[in-house]
């Protein structure tokens, strides 16, 4: 065995290593760690299967914010965080997951050599996109409906939290060292989301990376106190939540009725639209993380 | 197309309008549905005159890019769809107990609209995945404007359709790992009956089935659909629900190769029959009247599975027509039931069964309005449910072998005839009426009447439907 | 056993793995996290079949960027629903 597939299989076997014991550890706060480093070790993985947008993608949500949320939630429900007997009797269920496994396993064996012709197709348009890293054109042009409709999942994700009231996080009391770091790294995050930003139009980043890295900046300058409280009520906030998908649709809508068709951008201003849909999804998602991970006193009723 | 793509993008904008700007104008929602509706029966209209479109988003061509169709079936989903919507609407914005007032039951209905609207015109697994998340969380959402109470009943909910997805999700990354394209069109030329196709429908089938709380995965929707406010359960019931069913019908209509779709079929048939059995004896039982409506569902959605296997069994599209018109009639019929339900619950104070006691001397409308749609929903003649299950059962006559089926179609009349008539005899029990805490809302008692009255007029324009589905296929 | 198929079978186990601990669990956190595990399983598949060419298939990969955002706004959607305070006062208020 070369010794690429050694590292494969060691790097498999420890993704299935941690999240077995995240997902069975007898502690809950165990379990989160473990599965933030799981989210870690993630974005690794993808690193190495060449999916870089991916990589840092996973590195800025799944090991962050979304750790983040997972001990926060950790902290509002610590009275029921003992572990309950399980339903089903261990040895079945963990028979039944084996079975189905054999099944899945032996089924998949003949994708790792079968392939798609999409990926030369891209190639030949990459030049109509307007862009000229692959991923960002699949995502901002050739199917760019399922980013639009990403946007609308973000945005309805808030307005379920919304339903819920208050108490996102308690604000602990601001710590010296955290206002210290936090006032050198903010720029840092806004600097490096921008570049993200911009890169993604040739190299692997974009919207999505840019607007979590960003999320992460402001919600530790909020944790540092250095921010004031981020709500709902106030018009910019929501015009920043709203925006990305209100560009994207009224794109879409212009390009249907004065242009070539839905999405269809007029040859030459591909570049345009899409720098301004990514301008005003970047700040739409850095928003709207923001306010899923730190969402504060809202009053849903005005 | 433009008329379709208009009927997306109005609640779409609508939505975001009244997020930004704060205002909950029921009013404004009212209007934005209405002429939703009118843009989908111009689309409706069109493909009358013109037959099917297509739409290549962004100007891509297929493997490459998303394709919309307007079909007929489409452009009718739409109509049906706005339609809803409106009559929900107008009767949130009217009655007093819909439980929606001071929320933002507006925009996410208006966001729930688009969804459906974006789920009906796409023919592509990936995007279908996006809306199906983009439904279960505008479903969830809107379950939890109830309150704390729904709480429970909403996270069961929102933790397995996000389980139902990843199974889909699954699915889809396998075909498009052995046949390498995404739309439904390109994919039902090439698929062939080998292990990872059969795998793929497994989980594609296994996620819809879950999202569309089909027979045995069911358990999940009584409680949910009950927990939520009156206008949310009648969207819930009457749409959220057949948005994977539509996706189901599409992926073993078209995609599946046709052995493994007949294998299927009798899988599906005798699900169909087994929910129109235990969900009817369900509703039965259960003490609480909203629980009892969201039984029913269960029970009907039988038909609409019973539909799907024998359509693939036999690979008779008359059986897509019969499903088709179940689900409208189905639909139609269970918003009329759950906003009556809900008037009656609110006014006489009691979720309980027996709280309807002299329910018809005290709320005669809401009540004429239950036994109405339970009509339609028993297939009782000239009723929407009617025409539905003829079309179903004429199939069926045709061969002494066929004929157990319609066995089937017998019992689940019967035991929906049993819940439809407990509520009506227990209404009818007038020796000691139970009091409503309110004066009774007449108004939005006749609102709750108004889908009703529809499903039963469906049998004046069901016979050129029919015969317009038969001439052109869906 | 060549690179892909080591990370098929990795995608699909976790995948396994998240589905098993989704059924046996009780704990809020830890269905939530079952279903997250689920979803990692899920993109290792997608991400896997994306690179078993030497050109690596961009679609497949921004597929998964659209899951990726959809998993994480629907996991701050029921992290936040799972542990909302059954009492609370806007809640009750707004009864």
């Amino acid at each position: 065995m070369a010794a690429e597939q050694l590292f494969d299989l060691t790097l498999i076997l420890l993704l299935l290593g941690l999240a077995g014991a995240a997902l069975h550890t007898r502690s809950l706060y165990t379990s989160i760690v473990l599965f933030i480093v799981f989210g870690l070790m993630l974005a690794l993985t993808w690193a190495r299967l060449g999916a870089v947008d991916l990589a840092l993608a996973e590195a800025a949500i799944g090991a962050g914010l979304i750790g983040v949320m997972l001990l926060a939630a950790l902290a509002r429900s610590a009275a029921d965080s003992t572990s309950q007997p399980a339903r089903v009797p261990l040895s079945i269920s963990l028979l039944l997951g084996v079975l189905v496994l054999a099944l899945l396993i032996r089924a998949i064996q003949p994708l790792a050599d079968s392939n798609s012709v999409l990926p030369a197709l891209v190639d030949t348009h990459l030049d109509e996109s307007g862009v000229s890293h692959p991923v960002t054109a699949v995502l901002l042009n050739f199917r760019a409906w399922d980013t639009l409709l990403e946007l609308v999942v973000l945005l309805l994700a808030l307005i379920g939290v919304r339903q819920l009231g208050s108490s996102g996080m308690a604000l602990p009391p601001t710590w010296p060292l955290l206002r210290a770091w936090s006032r050198m790294l903010a720029p840092l995050t806004i600097i490096v989301g921008g570049y993200l930003l911009w890169r993604g139009s040739h190299a692997p980043g974009g919207a999505f990376q840019a607007g979590a890295v960003l999320a992460a900046g402001a919600v530790m300058l909020r944790l540092a106190g250095l921010l004031p409280a981020i709500r709902w009520s106030r018009w910019p906030v929501r015009a920043l939540m709203l925006g990305g998908v209100a560009t994207f649709a009224l794109v879409a809508a212009g390009t249907h009725w004065m242009g070539d068709g839905w999405l269809n951008y007029p040859p030459g201003w591909s570049k345009q639209l899409i720098l301004l849909i990514e301008i005003t999804a970047t700040l739409s998602i850095a928003t709207s993380l923001t306010v899923l991970v730190i969402g504060e006193n809202e009053h849903p009723a005005p | 197309m433009s008329a379709a793509l208009l009927s997306l993008l109005i609640p779409l904008l609508t939505a975001l309008i009244l997020l930004l700007v704060r205002v909950r104008a029921g009013s404004l929602v009212i209007l934005a549905n209405a002429t939703s509706l009118g843009c989908a029966a111009l689309a409706l209209h069109q493909v009358v005159i013109n037959g099917a479109q297509q739409l290549n988003l962004g100007g891509w061509e297929t493997p490459l890019g998303i394709r919309f169709e307007l079909g007929p079936l489409t452009a009718l989903l739409l109509v049906f769809t706005a339609l809803i919507h409106l009559l929900v609407a107008i009767y949130a914005q009217r009655s007093r107990h819909s439980q929606t007032r001071d929320t933002d039951f507006w925009p996410l209905s208006c966001l729930l609209h688009a969804s459906l609207g974006a789920l009906w015109l796409s023919r592509d697994l990936f995007n279908w995945y996006v809306t199906l998340e983009l439904l279960g969380l505008v479903a969830v959402a809107m379950v939890i404007l109830s309150g704390p109470r729904s709480h429970v009943p909403a996270l069961r909910y929102l933790l397995l359709s996000l389980a139902a997805s990843l199974c889909y999700l699954l699915g889809v990354a396998l075909l498009y790992g052995q046949y390498g394209v995404l739309d439904i069109r390109a994919l039902a030329g090439v698929t062939s009956n080998d292990q990872v196709t059969r795998l793929a429908l497994l989980l594609l089938t296994l996620g819809l089935m879950i999202k569309a709380a089909l027979w045995p995965l069911h358990q999940w929707l009584p409680a949910a659909h009950a927990a939520a406010p009156t206008a949310v359960s009648a969207l819930l019931s009457a749409l959220v629900v057949k948005g994977p069913l539509f996706i189901l019908w599409m992926l073993w209509d078209n995609v599946a190769p046709e052995e493994l779709a007949r294998q299927a079929g009798i899988f599906f048939a005798v699900a169909g029959i087994a929910a129109l059995v235990s969900g009817g004896l369900a509703a039965l039982r259960t003490p609480w009247i909203k629980v009892l409506v969201a039984y029913s569902t269960v029970a009907q959605l039988g038909y609409a599975l019973l539909a799907l296997g024998l359509l693939l069994y036999w690979q008779d599209a008359t059986m897509s027509i019969a499903l088709w018109l179940f689900v409208i009639a189905h639909g139609l019929a269970k918003v009329s039931m759950f906003l009556a339900a809900g008037e009656i619950q609110a006014t006489l104070g009691s979720r309980h069964v027996s709280a309807l006691k002299g329910a018809s001397q005290t709320m005669p409308i809401a009540m004429f309005a239950f036994a109405v749609a339970g009509g339609s929903l028993i297939g009782l003649p000239p009723s929407g449910g009617f025409v539905a299950k003829w079309v179903l059962l004429q199939p069926l006559f045709l061969e002494p072998a066929r004929w157990p089926w319609a066995l089937g179609v017998l019992l689940g009349t019967l035991a929906s005839a049993g819940y439809v008539f407990r509520v009506v005899a227990i209404a009818f029990d007038r020796a000691d009426p139970n009091p409503p805490d309110y004066d009774p809302d007449v108004s939005a008692q006749w609102l709750a009447m108004l889908p009703a009255l529809i499903v039963w007029a469906m049998a004046l324009i069901s016979e050129p439907l029919i015969e317009w589905f038969q001439e052109v296929g869906l | 056993m060549t690179s892909t198929l080591i990370y098929l079978c990795g995608g699909v186990s976790l995948w396994v793995l998240g589905l098993h601990a989704l059924l046996v669990h009780r704990n809020a956190l830890r269905r939530i996290m079952a279903v997250n595990v689920m979803g990692s399983g899920v993109f290792m598949v997608m991400v896997a079949l994306a690179s078993r060419d030497s050109a690596v298939d961009p679609v497949l990969q921004a597929l998964v960027v659209t899951g990726l955002v959809v998993a994480a706004s629907a996991t701050a959607f029921t992290l936040r629903l799972a542990t909302a305070d059954p009492l609370d006062e806007d809640d009750q208020e707004r009864k």
